[in-house]
């Protein structure tokens, strides 16, 4: 942490004044005191419901379009599903629906046990979302964007400080930190969105859209990294993708869509074996959703 | 809680656009020229006329013309056309954007919150650039003879009467809503003109007479007000008594709009994104099977042209204008060959002669200005493409000049039928001169409004979003601009340099905005 941040520390967790003009170990050994204290105050770490996004028989309509057609679908705690399918499949408009940007046409959609209809907010409070184009508001600085992200998401200040700067130094942004958010490249700004995310704490319910677009190779890497060792601590991530490359890399389990319907479900080796003359996740998607062209 | 958290960030993001507004050379010069472009603007008209007289004048002759219920009315049709247009309006939906889709709509904020906090930014906005505006017209005025703090407290009556109104709108809106879910039936939208009578209603003046307190409704309080600021039918009342109505209407109406929007509204926003990005169903019935790919010209410039007029008429609203150019053209046409008793020309007291040929040039110009808004936003239409265009094998010049003869037109044809219906209605002694000079204004402005359109992704590093001193200061150049023009036709009126003065202005002018436009292109990151 640098200098103003760890003083910024200080003064959330009330350390007197009078500690703080002193060396920075002596600072951090205090502060360090001052968070274990009040860890062990805290609540015990939250448990993800079972299942943590529950969708059942969902279907949205566009006027006469179908959009989505009976939709099930469920992602566990512990487990990373990927939503896969070509474009207008539907998956976009399954995670709007899922957080609850717009409402099914009929159906049940549950949030770590909520309903997103009827709780809404409760709902929301426990899923993060990152939009297929990443968009933001550019007039924010990326320090404003997080710090209002944890305010809204009610996290302690000083948590929100600690894990603002845990995922800063993750995915590289500290020179980015305080400029404005309309002057940052696409991949910047999906870098922002992913820290706003992540300065809640674990486990998450995530939905991501397309999570790795506008990403570097390292970031994109970072956040693979990440997002496996979340599965790992029991978070519940649904990822919508058509790169089967970062699909077959991070999901234990697939959904495939095309045109609203679900045409294949399962882990890889139980679509391998729906297809048996394919070889890879890329074959069994062609092969379901049109064929694999000549 | 959350509603406050959410105004606060509003609040910073508005912060953050006034330090970078004020710490950017470009935008720091166009607020510049804003301010003390309206203020020159000012202090040349109230120096041409001064108008403590006409104000004078023009107390006395309306308590002549008009009676006390027809201020009553004209606010209360102000109100129910709010009403009525709101209602086919998509309401608090407005207030939503593309980046609260991806954010807010899915955290865990209520729809109302949002809506709260955006219009709290809206209201804090709008007081600022108030107070500026007021500022900046301070010679006009004083000029007039008029107390700031009066002025001040009518303008922002009339402002939280229009906020009103946008939130009877919005109200209006939600009934639509409600009455579709439940009934299907085309018959259920009477309802709309139930709801325009029941906001006119109030207005009636036996209703008044007979219950005093029918004037709590906001267009009767804002008439009230307005009688007792200004002295017009004034009844003795004090005018804070109005001014206290209408900010008790405004809480009333803001509380009660909060209430009203719902989750609903986020599907209206889907709605409504959907649908802006088809063809308007009426615009493809006009246009046909057209397919200007198989245009037989070779050059890059008609080429953008061409792409410009088509893909602009694929939008319902460019229709509409240039449905406007053709019957308003007709229309004023048969104005003035016919001259129809069923609409008089205004009739010009004898108390006001010496004001209405600077009233004729000043409307000109603002005719012409605003039918060139076309030509900056041939620029900022492009949006992301601009960089297109940029990377394709055409010189600057001929991209600018394409988009300039284009507007060029488009500009023509909207300010002809507006001078038709000026020349019409105030029909002064020599207007046909007077009225000549619209075509050096309408290739200046045109020249102005391609030029700063040109400007936008420089400033902004953004070619969405027109910054807000470029919306404002756009008029206030061309205000300037005409204004320096007339003052110099003025002045050489009866001298022959004129017919080599004025077309010398006019180039150089065109040339200078068309020469930035081309620098402005060639600096785009």
């Amino acid at each position: 942490m640098k200098g103003d941040e760890l003083i910024n520390l200080a003064r959330v967790l009330k350390v007197p004044i009078t500690k703080r003009t002193i060396q920075r170990s002596w600072l951090i050994d205090e502060l360090i005191e001052e968070l274990e204290k009040r860890s062990s105050r805290d609540s015990p770490i939250n448990a993800l419901h079972q299942p943590a996004i529950e969708l059942e028989k969902v279907t949205k309509l566009f006027g006469k379009t179908v959009a989505v057609r009976n939709l099930d679908l469920q992602v566990h705690p512990g487990e990373i599903l990927g939503l896969v399918g070509p474009n207008g499949a539907g998956k976009t408009t399954t995670l709007r629906i899922l957080t609850g940007i717009i409402r099914a046409s009929s159906g049940v959609i549950q949030v770590n046990g909520h309903d997103i209809n009827d709780s809404p907010i409760l709902a929301k409070a426990s899923i993060g979302y990152i939009p297929e184009k990443p968009t933001c508001y550019p007039s924010l600085t990326a320090r404003e964007y997080v710090t209002f992200m944890a305010r809204i998401y009610k996290v302690p200040q000083e948590i929100a400080l600690i894990r603002m700067r845990e995922y800063v130094e993750l995915f590289q942004f500290d020179e980015f930190i305080d400029s404005y958010i309309g002057t940052l490249s696409k991949g910047n700004l999906q870098r922002v969105l992913l820290i706003g995310i992540f300065v809640r704490e674990p486990p998450y319910i995530l939905a991501l859209d397309e999570p790795i677009y506008g990403l570097d190779p390292r970031g994109a890497w970072n956040l693979k990294k990440l997002l496996k060792r979340l599965r790992g601590e029991g978070s519940a991530i649904l990822i919508s993708t058509h790169i089967l490359e970062v699909a077959t890399d991070l999901c234990d389990r697939f959904v495939i869509m095309n045109e609203g319907d679900v045409v294949g479900r399962g882990t890889l080796e139980e679509l391998l074996a729906l297809q048996p003359q394919a070889t890879s996740l890329e074959e069994v998607f062609l092969g379901l959703t049109g064929g694999i062209p000549e | 809680m959350t509603t406050f958290k959410l105004l606060k960030i509003e609040i910073r993001m508005l912060y953050n656009q006034f330090r970078l507004a004020i710490t950017t050379p470009s935008m720091l010069l166009f607020y510049g020229v804003t301010f003390f472009g309206i203020f020159f603007v000012s202090s040349v008209i109230s120096s041409l006329v001064t108008f403590a007289p006409l104000l004078v004048n023009l107390s006395g002759l309306m308590e002549e013309t008009i009676d006390v219920w027809m201020i009553y009315a004209a606010t209360a049709v102000l109100s129910a056309s709010a009403v009525v247009s709101g209602y086919f309006g998509v309401g608090p939906a407005a207030v939503l954007s593309d980046i609260d889709e991806s954010l807010l709509m899915s955290m865990p904020v209520k729809p109302h919150q949002i809506f709260l906090s955006r219009y709290g930014r809206r209201i804090i906005r709008k007081v600022s650039f108030i107070f500026l505006g007021l500022l900046a017209v301070f010679p006009l005025l004083q000029s007039a003879g008029l107390l700031f703090l009066t002025m001040a407290t009518i303008l922002v009556i009339i402002t939280i009467f229009l906020e009103i109104n946008y939130l009877l709108g919005a109200m209006s809106s939600y009934a639509r809503l409600w009455i579709s879910k439940k009934a299907t039936s085309p018959l259920r939208h009477l309802l709309v003109v139930l709801l325009g009578i029941l906001v006119l209603l109030p207005a009636s003046p036996w209703l008044i007479e007979t219950l005093r307190v029918f004037v709590i409704v906001p267009s009767n309080a804002l008439a009230l007000s307005l009688s007792e600021f200004t002295g017009i039918f004034s009844q003795g009342v004090n005018p804070i008594v109005g001014v206290m109505l209408i900010l008790v209407d405004f809480a009333i109406c803001i509380l009660v709009m909060a209430n009203l929007t719902g989750y609903e509204y986020y599907e209206v926003f889907a709605a409504i994104k959907g649908q802006e990005q088809t063809e308007g169903r009426f615009s493809k019935i006009i246009r046909g099977d057209v397919d200007f790919s198989n245009s037989r010209f070779n050059d890059p410039m008609i080429w953008i042209m061409l792409k410009d007029f088509w893909s602009r008429l694929r939008s319902p609203m460019q229709l509409w204008k240039y449905i406007y150019a053709v019957f308003g053209t007709g229309f004023v046409l048969y104005l003035n060959i016919a001259r129809p008793p069923w609409f008089p020309a205004f009739m010009i007291p004898v108390g006001l002669a010496f004001a209405i040929v600077p009233a004729f040039i000043l409307m000109m110009i603002m005719f012409v200005q605003m039918g060139s808004v076309t030509a900056m936003l041939s620029f900022v239409d492009e949006r992301d493409n601009v960089y297109l265009l940029k990377a394709s094998p055409f010189k600057p010049r001929d991209i600018i000049l394409a988009k300039y003869l284009l507007s060029l037109f488009e500009v023509a044809i909207a300010v002809l039928p507006a001078c038709g219906f000026l020349i019409y209605l105030l029909h002064i002694e020599g207007y046909l001169a007077i009225i000549t000079l619209a075509a050096p204004l309408v290739l200046i402005f045109t020249a102005t409004g391609n030029a700063i359109g040109a400007y936008v992704p420089v400033i902004t590093n953004d070619p969405k979003t027109l910054p807000v001193p470029l919306a404002f200061s756009f008029p206030i150049i061309n205000l300037g601009l005409g204004t320096a023009m007339v003052y110099l036709v003025a002045i050489f009126a009866n001298s022959w340099i004129i017919i080599v003065l004025l077309p010398l202005f006019t180039i150089t002018l065109v040339s200078f905005f068309l020469t930035l436009a081309v620098h402005a292109l060639n600096t785009y990151k």
